[in-house]
């Protein structure tokens, strides 16, 4: 890359606002013929809203947009599309009940005007071949894997001859074998003369995949430049604007039991079996990590905890006693508290004021009312120690949940059932979607809940995450518990090979 | 044997009287059929087939148009600028389709309701004529139940749900439609233009429920009264909801509807008597029976649903009376 | 520097802003409905003043409003319970036809003093009433069939339940004129000092601050709003969602059956016909959508429909009829949605800079 081949995609002082907020202001970007850019910031930093603008979605306000030399304005989706320019996004948009074949056939003027299964499972199968890339086209999006879906979306972008190819954090919703595939096919792209800008906040995955990055901040440009030669460390501090090593200190834990699973077994919403037979102990004072391929029993797993999901057979016990089916309140008087997979989905009333989300998980307390009423000088005393504890920052308590920003709402609810979590913290994919500072304060506050003797049970796909903060790590594959693991045993290949349902003396696949 | 042929002759003109009284119910779900695929919602079609209705009528006795053919036109016509406004306010200004559906249904009857002040019970002298040789035939038997009726039947049993069908299943701008039902982000992100599909589907499938209004007074009623649909709207709803959203299963539940209609006319023309039951309660009973076999029907899938496998292909198209804009995500 | 102005469109309104919004829609929808009734050659202003005349003039416009104002707002304060959980209780007509059937049964039934046939007819209401939202409650509750088709064909069947018990099974074979039921002899006492209206316009006036103290103060309402909020949430939060939709529903079709029974004592109205209800339970939807499901919006939206609808009767000799005021409902009804969408959006100043290119 010395010889700087020509821009393929090329964006001037382009600036675009929300509200009055700049989301970019004045940006400079160019991603060349032929190589992988990475496009590395904050969550706000403008990084999707750059992508956005270059594939049609949103308008700039000022500034200028060039592909292959020429200026282009693109008022749609499509425009950037004949102009050659395709997007994946994070949030895949295809059409679930549909199958493969269609979705890659959906608003394509090159489709057949009338069209049978048949004819449009013959074409898709004739590109996958021409592109290199396989998927199942008879069957319906929603029986394939995230992997695979992702793979129809981009399909669907290189079949309408997409030349400049934007992954919006692609690797967000894969498991790290399905990431390193993603990026087998990244090379391929490039290697074949396209271009792939990739969108990121996940520093390794960067510098192991790119040939160029570019580093945004608060909608500002702050670098381009080679990958040879960067660090995560200076990355991280350009993205964030200051020192992020979060340090983590462990000490021997010496306490006693106070969740313990014995023989659990739960089905899913399909009722097929999702949890069988799983023994888990979580001491006070203690962060026992689940490492796995999401989809692998966790959600089932923390909501068995959490009296959300019905225990077929087996015991779940809370300081030493049986709750196993109780309900949800009991369990939170027990003093079990869940940051829950998806926050704002299911721990979260947006359209409800702070006040009410914040008592959300005790609000029958006695601290909280009295026989059928609320008290309102409770909910109101109780809001305001949980907003300052958590740092939330809004106009007014009594404003809608909805109406903060998304970062608000999720230091709201983790701090809430950190609040709850006297006994025992399931948190489910803490810091998924957060960028690293709010991560950081996350992962903190974790730590602060296992040091006051809360026994922690940590629920991520990010084995980082997993291996930084666990006093233990427990591997789970398909419902079950593969091993249990001390934290100065951790062997990384290992645990990689027991997330694939695998150990080492068998051996690879 | 006599016995026999009794049963046989009613079950015939059950039939015989199902399939036109049915009519209307078709043409309005298949109206329904046709928004709710692009995921529009339009719960005013009792107002659709109102205005669909008394437009026909004002054709014929005010604008003296000769033709039941043009006076449908007008009568559609009427629906669709209906279907258009409601069109504006859910898709482009993306109302609740709710709200703004059940004032269609409301301000729609309120409507047609004035408009046909002076025309109550007047005849309407140009009606569709049945397809019948010759009227060779004067008691009810096979051929007469079911081939001879007038050619909107044929339009609305057998070329509109082939046309809908082939449309959905077999082209391109069809899968466009229904990804637009199913996923409105995902058909705009490859270029599918939601606005322009919802908005041009409201106003075809308001024309054509109100075709079905302009069919009542052009052949079923055949003259005009206040609150002309009784409920045929609503009814159209909820068969599209028991058809899965396919179209020939919608002229499947809307026979259903059409026979428990007919099985009340007919007890009343033939005298039927159940014993211990006066004639008039017997009819009272019958015609509640259109409502509670529509409303057992659509619990049936549902009820299966639980009971038995979910079946994916029956759900409602997932983006259905949400409205869509580019900027929420 | 160009200024230019555009729209925002946010996630979540503010709830107050979104009620000023719907008020706003509301005006203007009339301001449109008086524009037609222009056009088609009415006098609108004529119309709009005489209609104040009628309403406010004198005594008897005052309590034949107010008499309309019952059975709208019992229908209103049903459906805005429910709206509370973001339920569609479109067969609140349906409920107050059965809750009237089911006081009349008692009323011409069940002899003994006259407020204690009373109280069984108001119980015997407000049980049938529910039972008629059974049906369409338990499959949104177990099976989540979606209520708004299964209430409003509730409707019918209890259209046709009315219509049977006026002309068939109960059918007052004296009456000749108007064919209905036998009357009910028992009315609810007279409110000192009026004319017509007896003391059942204090029972939405009750219900109404009932539900506004729930809604404030206690758990059960801190529950169903969560419900209506965000259903998963409420599991999160340890609330049985199903039973309370169930209960709730209920109630509602439980509020609209007592309706019922108190507009059998409007005055001519003891008895079951088939025009017992003039559609109650959409100008009581209307209502409710205009509040926003908040009760003290409901009581004053009541009066105002109850006003319209009330003027429209009086008005009907000039260019003016009860189909008309259907008519205006159906506009006011779009601009109550059309301002509940304004509420999302902020006008917005923006100020571009723009350069001038340097050769």
């Amino acid at each position: 890359m010395t010889d700087a081949a020509p821009a393929a995609i090329e964006a001037r002082g382009i600036s675009k606002s929300f509200g009055g907020v700049h989301a970019l202001d004045a940006v400079d970007f160019e991603a060349r013929l032929g190589e992988v850019h990475a496009l590395l910031g904050e969550n706000g930093a403008g990084k999707t809203t750059l992508s956005n603008i270059f594939a049609g979605i949103y308008r700039s306000d000022g500034g200028e947009l060039l592909v292959d030399g020429s200026t282009y304005d693109f008022k749609n989706p499509s425009q950037s599309i004949d102009a050659g320019v395709g997007m994946v996004h994070q949030h895949f948009r295809l059409v679930e009940t549909m199958t493969v074949a269609e979705n890659i056939h959906l608003g394509w003027p090159e489709t057949p005007k009338v069209i049978s299964q048949r004819a449009l499972i013959e074409r898709t199968k004739r590109f996958m071949d021409e592109i290199g890339l396989h998927v199942d086209p008879t069957a319906k999006i929603w029986q394939l894997s995230v992997g695979e879906q992702q793979r129809v979306e981009i399909l669907r972008v290189l079949a309408r001859g997409a030349r400049v190819l934007i992954l919006d954090e692609p690797t967000a919703v894969l498991t790290s074998h399905e990431a390193l595939e993603l990026f087998d096919v990244m090379r391929q792209l490039v290697d074949g003369g396209r271009t792939v800008i990739f969108i990121s906040h996940k520093l390794n995955e960067v510098l192991h995949v790119s040939d160029r990055i570019t580093v945004l901040r608060n909608g500002k440009l702050e670098i381009t430049r080679d990958t040879q030669g960067a660090t995560a460390r200076e990355l991280a501090r350009l993205m964030t604007g200051e020192e992020t090593d979060l340090k983590v200190e462990h000490r021997e834990v010496t306490g006693e039991p106070i969740l313990e699973l014995r023989g659990v077994s739960a089905l899913n919403e399909r009722g097929v079996e999702a949890l069988h037979g799983v023994d888990l102990t979580v001491r006070a004072g203690e962060i026992v990590g689940i490492a796995g391929v999401s989809g692998n029993g966790q959600t089932e797993l923390a909501e068995s905890i959490s009296a959300l999901r019905r225990v077929e057979s087996g015991t779940i016990s809370v300081d030493g006693k049986d709750v196993t089916n109780g309900s949800v309140r009991a369990i939170i008087n027990m003093g079990v508290g869940q940051i829950p997979e998806d926050r704002i989905g299911v721990g979260m009333v947006g359209s409800a004021p702070i006040t009410n989300n914040a008592v959300l998980r005790n609000y029958w307390g006695d601290a909280l009312s009295t026989g059928m009423t609320l008290s309102r000088e409770g909910v109101i005393d109780f809001t305001k120690t949980l907003v300052e504890a958590g740092r939330v920052q809004t106009r007014s308590i009594f404003a809608t949940a909805g109406q903060m920003s998304g970062g608000n709402q999720q230091r709201l609810v983790a701090t809430r059932e950190a609040l709850v979590a006297t006994r025992v913290l399931v948190a489910a994919h803490p810091t998924r979607g957060l960028d690293v500072l709010a991560a950081h304060e996350v992962q903190t506050s974790i730590l602060e809940r296992r040091d006051t003797g809360c026994a922690v049970l940590l629920i991520s796909d990010d084995l980082d995450e997993v291996l930084l903060l666990s006093d233990r790590v427990a591997v789970m594959y398909e419902g079950e518990i593969m091993d249990v693991i001390d934290r100065v045993d951790v062997d990384r290949e290992r645990i990689g090979l027991l997330m694939g349902g695998h150990d080492l003396e068998e051996g690879t696949p | 044997m006599m016995f026999l042929a009794l049963i046989d002759n009613a079950f015939l003109s059950v039939i015989s009287s199902a399939i036109p009284a049915s009519t209307v119910v078709v043409l309005a779900a298949t109206g329904v059929l046709l928004n709710e695929r692009v995921g529009v919602l339009n719960l005013g079609q009792e107002g659709l087939i109102g205005l669909g209705a008394v437009y026909a009528v004002i054709a014929v006795q005010t604008l003296d148009v000769g033709s039941p053919w043009v006076a449908m036109l007008i009568g559609m016509i009427a629906a669709g600028v209906a279907g258009l406004l409601f069109a504006l306010a859910v898709v482009v200004f993306k109302a609740n389709q709710v709200l703004v559906g059940l004032a269609l249904a409301l301000g729609g009857v309120g409507l047609a309701n004035q408009l046909g002040t002076n025309r109550v019970g007047q005849p309407i002298k140009v009606q569709f004529r049945e397809v019948n040789p010759g009227g060779a035939f004067d008691s009810p038997d096979f051929f007469e139940a079911f081939l001879f009726h007038d050619p909107v039947v044929y339009i609305a049993y057998l070329v509109l749900p082939a046309f809908l069908w082939f449309l959905l299943f077999r082209t391109r701008h069809g899968m466009n439609m229904r990804a637009v039902g199913e996923n409105p982000a995902a058909a705009d992100a490859v270029g599918v233009s939601v606005v322009w599909s919802r908005v041009l589907y409201t106003v075809a499938g308001a024309a054509i429920s109100g075709a079905g209004g302009a069919y009542m007074v052009l052949s079923f009623t055949p003259s005009w009264s206040p609150d002309i649909a009784r409920g045929r709207g609503w009814v159209a709803l909820a068969v599209v909801i028991f058809a899965g959203w396919r179209p020939f299963r919608v002229v499947a539940g809307a026979l259903l509807y059409g026979a428990m209609f007919s099985l009340g006319l007919t007890a009343q023309a033939r005298g039927w008597d159940v014993p211990g039951l006066p004639a008039t309660d017997l009819s009272f009973l019958l015609s509640m029976l259109p409502f509670v076999v529509t409303l057992i029907a659509i619990l049936i899938p549902a009820g299966a649903a639980k009971i038995g496998r979910r079946i994916r292909s029956a759900a409602a198209p997932a983006a259905l009376a949400i409205p869509y804009s580019r900027e929420d995500r | 520097m160009t200024t230019t102005y555009r729209f925002e469109r946010r996630l979540d309104a503010d709830p107050r802003h979104a009620a000023k919004t719907r008020i706003y829609g509301a005006l203007i929808a009339m301001i449109v409905a008086g524009l037609l009734l222009l056009l088609t050659g009415r006098n609108a202003f004529q119309i709009f003043f005489d209609a104040l005349d009628a309403v406010l003039g004198n005594q008897r416009g005052v309590e034949g409003t107010m008499l309309r104002a019952i059975p709208i707002l019992m229908t209103a304060l049903a459906v805005a319970l429910s709206l509370r959980m973001k339920v569609w209780n479109i067969g609140s007509d349906g409920q107050f036809l059965m809750g009237a059937f089911a006081a009349v049964g008692v009323g011409i039934h069940l002899g003994g003093p006259g407020w204690f046939v009373l109280i069984v007819m108001a119980i015997a209401a407000a049980f049938a009433g529910a039972a008629w939202m059974l049906v369409p409650a338990l499959a949104r509750a177990f099976w989540d069939v979606n209520e708004i088709i299964t209430t409003l064909l509730m409707n019918f069947v209890a259209v046709q339940l009315v219509a049977w018990a006026s002309l068939g099974f109960w059918r007052d074979t004296e009456a000749s004129v108007i064919q209905s039921t036998e009357a009910v002899p028992y009315r609810l006492a007279d409110l000192p000092g009026t004319n017509q209206l007896t003391i059942a316009l204090l029972v939405p006036f009750i219900i109404a601050a009932v539900l506004w103290w729930v809604f404030r103060s206690t758990k059960i309402g801190f529950e169903i709003d969560t419900i209506g909020g965000n259903p998963r949430a409420a599991s999160f939060a340890g609330i049985r969602v199903r039973l309370r939709l169930l209960a709730v529903m209920l109630t509602t079709g439980s509020i609209a059956g007592l309706g019922g029974m108190l507009q059998l004592s409007a005055p001519g109205a003891q008895a079951l016909s088939t025009g017992f209800s003039a559609q109650f339970g959409l100008s009581g939807f209307i209502v409710a959508a205009l509040a926003g499901a908040a009760f003290g919006g409901v009581i004053v939206g009541g009066m105002f429909i109850a006003s319209m609808f009330f003027a429209g009767l009086v008005l009907q000799t000039k260019g003016l009829s009860v189909f008309i005021i259907f008519g205006i409902y159906g506009i006011i009804l779009t601009g109550v949605a059309l301002g509940e969408v304004a509420a999302r959006y902020r006008l917005l100043r923006v100020e571009t800079v723009t350069e001038v290119a340097s050769a």
